[in-house]
């Protein structure tokens, strides 16, 4: 233990000027990241007119609120329509990630602990729909979702966005109940636990971090998706936020305040997800559920 | 406690039969070490008994119950696992209880259990922890307390000591051992270690390739060994065997080498010998009972010392007898050298000869 640390540490200083060139690197990717979330949010500060002036104004000389009471103020008709996509995105991806870890959990738990026949035969089979480019499938999923009367609802989206979503959490998942030791289970079995028990009890919890990561991927999925939210739903009170917020752009003059302040507000529910439940994604993409 | 039997249990993964017939009765209170090289199918036994897997075939019982077909929960045995398999989200104290809630016990009676058997293995400063927090020592000591607290029909071991340091191990060998004795539990203790199995067994069941192929005593299973895999695989340096063939030489009996040298048999070897399928004989050798001479005497063949091992108490040596290496033991003072010519004397009463097509130990018949 305490030789492997040392090795590590010696290593460490012995590659001192790749550490720097790294951090500098990284540095310079995130100013590339972080840049256009920072305009976005100045400009939803400004006023129209603000923002329209060139030389640009780095920060408006009169920053103001005003675009987003605009969005959530339900008595005018820009807020009432925020408000209902807003609620539309909640409900279609929140759904979506429910349904997703739903299925995925207990399909994920089977691909890792049984043989069965076709077994590695179906598991690729889940992930072929992930192989191919969404729009591939819009065509052909819209005549379906013709034929199921489904066009114009919210079922259309969610059926649509769990064919992406389940496959992948079901590829997080296994991976997940690969890692736990499958004594722990067999223990629970001995101690007087029934198999559904022994998952329940104990192999559930360990995977906790797993569903998290699952789940933000899923919801993440669901409330950024574009182009199949815009060839599904043509009824305003359906839309969700990606399609309903073209509405700022108009024939003749484009809100450009109003749209930063309706795109930094979608951003909202992901980022507070992603500080909340960071600590759980991290471990669950750097350790794995069990240390052995 | 109970007694646990295997009829005739067969498990297989297609072709792969990683337990082959085997039966075996476990009798009420007996300690009996499941030993064997790695891959030999202990433990997938242990898994058969604890219902953990499908039978493929065969049935067991526990105690008077057919439990063939019962479900782990309902067998009433209780488990160690080789690399403890201790919950890690739940604490010591949550750990030991877990079994108990499963069964339903009201809450007082689980804490008493549970601080009974915390006490019983010196673990009660540990049971806040979580298991991550605690040596391996400390880890196998609850795993222990796991199986413990229930009072199962039998406890059935997975190489439990396999994980810590020797003199750990050695520890834990006699505590193991004093828990059997103390409870006058039925244990079913699977080992790849064969000093283990004979140190702590009441008997041994030595396995290979899925068969059973001894079950006896472990001085019974050193004594006589059935054939020349338990014979090399029990006892430490491990049994010689030398092939030879039987050549019948007028009235007498002599096993002979392709070198040359002869040894003759006394009367009952040479019985032995003379019923093996053909004239192939593997003669078999335990150091102790091995003489190492530096001029030949009568019944002594010639050998070429190989490695010399001194440990202190007795020097232990290698030494090539027609082709085969023969563990032999002096005393320190008798020194050998590397590449020294010696001569070997098996004693013959204590020798062993095997049938060298069947590998089948040679017995005079009664
Ligand atoms: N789930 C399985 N599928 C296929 N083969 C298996 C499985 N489990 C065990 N085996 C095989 O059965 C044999 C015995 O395994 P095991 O009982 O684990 O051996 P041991 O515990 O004696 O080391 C091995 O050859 C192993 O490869
Ligand atoms: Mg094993």
């Amino acid at each position: 233990m305490t030789a492997i640390t040392e090795a590590a540490v010696t290593q460490r200083k012995g590659a001192g000027g790749w550490r720097w060139s790294g951090r500098i690197f990284l540095l310079l990717l995130l100013g590339f990241t972080v840049m256009p979330m920072i305009w976005m949010f100045i400009t939803s500060l400004k006023t129209g007119f603000a923002a329209m002036q060139y030389p640009p104004q780095w920060w408006p000389s009169e920053p103001t609120l005003e675009n987003y009471w605009r969005l959530i103020d339900p008595s005018g008709s820009v807020g009432r329509d925020f408000v209902q996509y807003f609620l539309n995105s909640v409900w279609v991806s929140t759904l979506t990630t429910i349904l997703a870890v739903v299925v995925a959990v207990p399909a994920a738990y089977a691909f890792s602990r049984f043989r069965f026949p076709g077994r590695t035969f179906l598991f690729f089979a889940v992930l072929l729909r992930n192989m191919f480019p969404a729009v591939v499938f819009l065509v052909p999923l819209f005549i379906l979702m013709k034929a199921l009367g489904l066009v114009n609802t919210h079922g259309s989206l969610i059926l649509t966005y769990l064919t992406f979503g389940l496959p992948l959490a079901i590829w997080l998942l296994k991976g997940f109940y690969d890692n736990i030791p499958v004594q722990l289970e067999q223990a629970a079995r001995i101690d007087g636990a029934t198999r559904f028990q022994a998952f329940f009890l104990i192999v559930m919890p360990l995977s906790t971090p797993g569903i998290i990561a699952t789940s933000i991927y899923s919801f993440i999925g669901a409330w950024n998706e574009y182009i199949y939210a815009y060839t599904f739903l043509t009824r305003h009170d359906q839309m969700t936020l990606p399609v309903g917020i073209q509405r700022f752009f108009s024939e003749n003059a484009t809100d450009w305040p109003g749209l930063m302040a309706a795109t930094f507000m979608m951003s909202i529910p992901v980022v507070v997800l992603f500080l909340v439940l960071q600590r759980y994604f991290v471990r669950a993409l750097t350790e794995g559920a069990v240390k052995h | 406690m109970a007694q646990v039997v295997l009829k005739d249990v067969v498990k297989n993964y297609g072709d792969v039969y990683a337990v082959n017939h085997v039966s075996l009765t476990v009798e009420d209170g007996e300690f009996v070490a499941l030993v064997g090289p790695s891959g030999c199918g202990k433990t997938t036994t242990l898994n058969l008994v604890a219902g953990l897997i499908p039978m493929s075939g065969g049935t067991i019982s526990i105690g008077d119950r057919d439990v063939t077909d019962l479900d782990p929960k309902d067998r009433d045995i209780a488990m160690v696992f080789q690399n403890y398999a201790l919950y890690p989200q739940k604490s010591v104290y949550k750990n030991l209880a877990f079994p108990l809630q499963m069964r339903k016990l009201p809450k007082d009676e689980i804490d008493k259990r549970v601080q009974a058997a915390a006490k019983t293995l010196d673990i009660v400063h540990l049971l806040e922890r979580k298991p991550r927090e605690l040596s391996g020592g400390q880890q196998q000591r609850v795993a222990l307390g796991r199986a413990l607290v229930r009072e199962p029909r039998a406890f059935l071991m997975d190489e439990p000591l396999s994980n810590l340091d020797a003199k750990l191990r050695v520890q834990m060998r006699s505590e193991i051992k004093r828990f059997h004795q103390d409870l006058n539990a039925t244990i079913i203790y699977v080992t790849h270690d064969q000093l283990e199995a004979v140190t702590m067994s009441d008997k041994m069941a030595v396995m290979n390739g899925g068969f059973l192929q001894q079950y006896d005593s472990p001085a019974n299973v050193f004594a006589n060994p059935v054939n020349m895999f338990v014979a090399s695989f029990v006892g430490s340096p491990a049994m010689s065997l030398v092939p030879l063939t039987a050549v019948t030489k007028g009235t007498d009996v002599v096993l002979a080498s392709p070198e040359g040298w002869e040894l003759p048999l006394n009367a009952a070897n040479a019985k032995k010998a003379l019923s093996a399928k053909s004239n192939k004989v593997v003669l078999g050798g335990r150091h102790s009972t091995i003489k190492v001479h530096k001029a030949q005497v009568p019944g002594s063949v010639p050998g070429k010392v190989y490695t010399v091992e001194p440990t202190g108490d007795v020097t232990f040596a290698q030494v090539f007898v027609s082709g085969a290496v023969v563990n032999v033991s002096v005393d320190p003072t008798f020194l050998l050298r590397p590449d020294e010519p010696v001569f070997i004397e098996f004693d013959q009463n204590r020798m062993h000869l095997f049938d060298g097509e069947t590998e089948m130990a040679l017995k005079l018949a009664d």
